[in-house]
């Protein structure tokens, strides 16, 4: 099999006269197993490889990938992007990032981790799915017992003179428990992205699922109201997912974005700082650089409520002007597509209230503890949004009723000035990261 | 794709510690996507994706490896590692491979790859002027094409060889509409499994018009009201709705762990009776249409509910081999990248005998959704929401302003069963259905239908 650095190299010595061309290669092992009846209910093994060429001539961009290529196909690939630049309209600026000095991260890769025979993690997820099962009596079933963990490699050359290359490994649990009494049932969700199987910690999310299954059962459907709401992180996290969109700087330039026009604006409240910054290594969304090879650095997008600016990679950077460089923030899905915005490691920044404090200031009001149809209910271009939610009501500082079937609805800019509160609670979940939130009021529906 | 005798003698490999089957999923698939933003042709992107898994199930537990080499070595590697999976046992057999042959459910006309890319940008082209001639309140068009061919290839121990080439294209606009600070969007995306003929019925320029008439009404909108109210569903929503809150929890993974509100309601009523429900995967050229399942099993019309009640789940081969029962055709993978599991193909509520109107005509306070942007279930508890896209107040029978920013909330089978009116106008809508971590293509279809009492999460009066 040809060395991943020597693929991407192929492509770019195939470039043409006036031709900029940059290739991505990517190489993955991932094992996922999951048990189900104190039995292996499934065992994949993933292995895959891949290149993409990113060819721009004239101002024009074409895009071309191969599955597992042999150089041949490189630069078969090379000669299919030539084409399908031709009929692409041609854009001042598409253009490559020029080579900077990046730091490794050697941290990144866990070789104990990417070592761990296949037979320890099949017993992880056994022990977790036992684990599940035996703690308390009112679960006695699972949805979803699994771990899981990738060893990744990715190669980026370019005729900018980038020429960089980096590996990782990624581990992960998942549980979800269900929780039973009388004809109910409820569901109770948990999961750690980490950088090794040894920090994924089933017993903890083990015990996280059976609890939020468990807290909800008897469940009722509360009245419509306006109370005050504790997000808590896996709900928060939802959230910010949104926001990562609207603060893309290809949404602001293209007129999608509510943000575009508040720049030195304060927009949330002076509690709110979100960060983007993928040098943090505890942070599953660390890496060196980014997929167009730019160095990882750290973007302050709100200071104190005030929003600075937006993520950007090269494309955007230069169609901006007046100065601005990449953020580092050029990603990809995979190998078959060209990069766009996205986010390293994107996180509220933590405050230094601690969670019971935050339940003392929300009384009346509801601790939010799930979200759902965040991707149809909330629109990143208007900012409204509207989601299914469940959770616990607070009285008196404590947490009591489980609420099912409800919905919370506000705006973006609207929350983000109505927050109260910030929990020094901070927990990156994959490569978000957010505290628990308090917001002085949203519209609940419910009955 | 791979000749027989290497694929008999990766299928024996992956029996060499038994099990009920093994299976060996061979892909080859090429694709074109186009993207014009911003009026500009950003991006024409074109690739080649092959690959194969093999699986080895025991009851309902399975070992599932794959490669994206195809060569005899990673082959063999893949069947060694997916039977690993498996305690040791003694070896089971391979029956010899037969083709079976099925009918050609999505038959084309024209085939896309038959097409120069250049035609397809001037699609866009259309889509993009089309747009942004419909109003001056339109400030933004994105416009993609897609379109593939897979190519694939099913065999398994108990001699099935099935191959099938699906052809997938589809159309979408997706514009956004200002007026002052009020900023809004309208999408719509229509898609089938058929060749280019496929653009003839469904224009670019209509495909546009749809989607910025959609983002120019929320101009007007209002805050949706916050509570219990009566909806009315414009023709396919209906269908939105019932994949989400009925079909998901109807897949036999979820009944098999007890994770689904409709364990053990086969024969009871779950649903008003007025409701007809299938899973048809035989529709010819619909987007969630095939010949043979992703297991090589036929594509079937599997009635789900008759006046609303329950008739039956959509199995896999696992699920149903363990409840002794025959397989609806309902295993699907994304790619050879996955394990099957049980999901749904085109979901449909059938006609009814209202009309239409005479629905509307009898609301007396409501709101009439007409497009929906996708939602999510817990199967376990039967909670849902989705999210409405573009609705409509009514007022004693009159359609009145579009409100904005609600979510429909509710349990699947009270919602079911609080539905009051079904008319006779079915229609369609096209999505992507995420699973396990999967996408799958699925249809959705319904008439216009009325929900007496369902919540409404806006922020209005």
């Amino acid at each position: 099999m040809p060395d991943l650095g020597d693929l991407v190299r192929a492509a770019v010595e195939a470039a043409g006269d006036g031709e900029a061309v940059e290739a991505y290669a990517q190489e993955s092992r991932q094992t996922e197993a999951s048990a189900l009846r104190g039995e292996v209910e499934g065992l994949t093994f993933a292995e895959s490889r891949g290149l993409g060429v990113r060819l721009i001539r004239d101002g024009r961009l074409g895009y071309a990938f191969a599955a597992d290529p042999t150089v041949d196909e490189v630069r078969a690939a090379v000669v299919k992007a030539r084409e399908n630049a031709t009929l692409a309209e041609p854009d001042e600026f598409n253009v490559l990032p020029d080579a900077a000095e990046v730091t490794a991260l050697p941290e990144l890769f866990d070789a104990a981790s990417a070592d761990v025979p296949t037979a320890d993690k099949v017993q992880m997820a056994l022990d977790l799915e036992s684990r599940l099962v035996s703690s308390d009596p009112r679960v006695t079933k699972i949805d979803l017992a699994q771990v899981g963990d990738a060893v990744t490699r990715v190669a980026i050359a370019s005729t900018a003179g980038v020429d960089a290359e980096y590996a990782r490994t990624d581990a992960w649990c998942v549980a979800v428990a269900l929780a039973v009494e009388g004809d109910e049932t409820q569901t109770g969700f948990s999961y750690r992205i980490a950088r090794a199987l040894a920090d994924v910690g089933p017993d903890d999310i083990a015990d996280e699922a059976i609890t939020r299954a468990v807290d909800m059962l008897g469940a009722v459907k509360p009245p419509t109201a306006k109370v005050p709401v504790i997000l808590d992180q896996f709900a928060a996290m939802s959230f910010l997912g949104v926001l990562a969109g609207a603060l893309n700087a290809e949404s602001v330039l293209k007129g999608r974005s509510l943000f575009a026009s508040m720049v030195g604006q304060q927009v949330g409240s002076d509690l709110f700082t979100l960060v983007d910054d993928g040098t943090i290594l505890q942070g599953p969304g660390a890496c060196p650089f980014d997929d167009e090879g730019v160095p990882s650095g750290r973007t302050e997008l709100f200071t104190r409520g005030t929003l600075n600016g937006f993520l950007h990679d090269t494309y955007t950077a230069a169609r901006t002007g007046d100065g601005q460089a990449s953020t580092g923030n050029a990603k990809r899905g995979s190998y078959k597509g060209a990069p766009g915005v996205g986010t390293s490691n994107f996180y509220l920044d933590a405050g230094e209230t601690s969670f019971d404090e935050l339940l003392h200031r929300a009384d009346g009001g509801v601790l939010i503890q799930d979200v759902s149809g965040v991707h149809s209910g909330a629109n990143p271009i208007s900012g409204e949004f509207s989601v299914g939610a469940t959770g616990l009501r607070i009285a008196g500082g404590a947490l009591g009723e489980p609420l099912r079937e409800m919905t919370i609805a506000s705006t973006l800019p609207e929350m983000l000035a109505g927050i109260t509160g910030v929990g020094d609670d901070l927990r990156f979940f994959s490569s978000v990261g957010t505290p628990s939130i308090l917001i002085g009021e949203m519209t609940l529906a419910g009955i | 794709m791979l000749d027989r005798s290497l694929v008999h003698e990766v299928l024996q490999a992956a029996r060499r510690r038994g099990g009920s089957f093994a299976e060996v999923f061979v892909e080859e698939s090429t694709n074109t996507t186009i993207r014009l933003d911003d009026g500009k042709v950003e991006e024409l992107t074109t690739g080649l994706d092959r690959g194969a898994g093999v699986r080895v199930a025991h009851g309902t537990s399975y070992g599932y490896a794959y490669s994206n080499r195809l060569d005899r070595d990673a082959l063999l590697e893949a069947a060694e590692a997916a039977s690993a999976a498996l305690r040791d046992g003694e070896g089971g057999d391979v029956v010899d491979l037969r083709t079976l042959e099925g009918p050609d459910t999505n038959r084309v006309q024209r085939a896309a790859a038959s097409v120069p890319a250049a035609d397809k940008v001037a699609w866009l082209r259309e889509l993009d002027d089309v747009a942004r001639s419909f109003s001056p309140e339109v400030i933004q068009v994105v416009g993609v094409y897609g379109d593939s061919l897979q190519r694939r290839l099913i065999a398994a121990s108990d001699g099935r060889w099935v191959e099938e080439a699906r052809p997938r294209i589809r159309l979408v606009a997706q514009v956004v509409a200002k007026r002052g600070d009020n900023i809004q969007t309208g999408f719509h995306g229509p898609a089938a499994c058929a060749g280019v003929e496929f653009v003839d019925e469904h224009t670019p320029a209509a495909t546009a018009t749809v989607a910025a008439k959609r983002a120019v009404t929320m101009l007007d909108s209002i805050p949706a009201p916050a509570g219990e109210m009566t909806v009315v569903l414009a023709p396919g929503m209906g269908g939105v709705l019932f994949h989400e809150a009925v079909g998901h929890p109807l897949e036999s993974d979820a009944i098999d762990k007890e994770a689904s509100v409709y364990a053990g309601l086969v024969g009871q009523r779950c649903g008003s009776e007025l409701l007809n429900g299938v899973d048809d995967a035989t529709i010819p050229n619909g987007w969630g249409s095939f010949t043979f399942d992703d297991e090589g099993e036929p594509a079937q019309n599997t009635v789900l509910f008759t006046d609303g009640v329950l008739q039956g789940f959509l199995y896999d081969r696992l699920r149903a081999d363990k409840e002794g029962v025959t397989s609806t055709g309902n295993g699907r993978r994304q790619s050879y990248a996955f394990p099957p599991v049980p999901r749904m193909t085109n979901t449909n509520i059938l006609n009814g005998s209202s009309k239409p109107g005479d629905i509307l005509d009898a609301t007396e306070q409501g709101v009439w959704v007409t497009s929906l942007g996708g939602g999510q279930v817990n199967p376990a508890t039967g909670d849902f929401v989705f999210g409405v896209s573009e609705g409509f107040l009514i007022e004693n029978g009159q359609v009145g302003a579009p409100v904005r920013g609600a979510n429909l909330i509710g349990r699947a089978i009270e919602v079911m069963s609080a539905i009051d009116a079904i008319a006779d106008d079915f229609g369609t809508w096209e999505g992507v259905c995420g699973k396990d971590g999967q996408n799958a293509p699925v249809g959705s279809g319904s008439p216009t239908l009325r929900i007496s009492k369902i919540t409404l999460g806006g922020t209005g009066a």
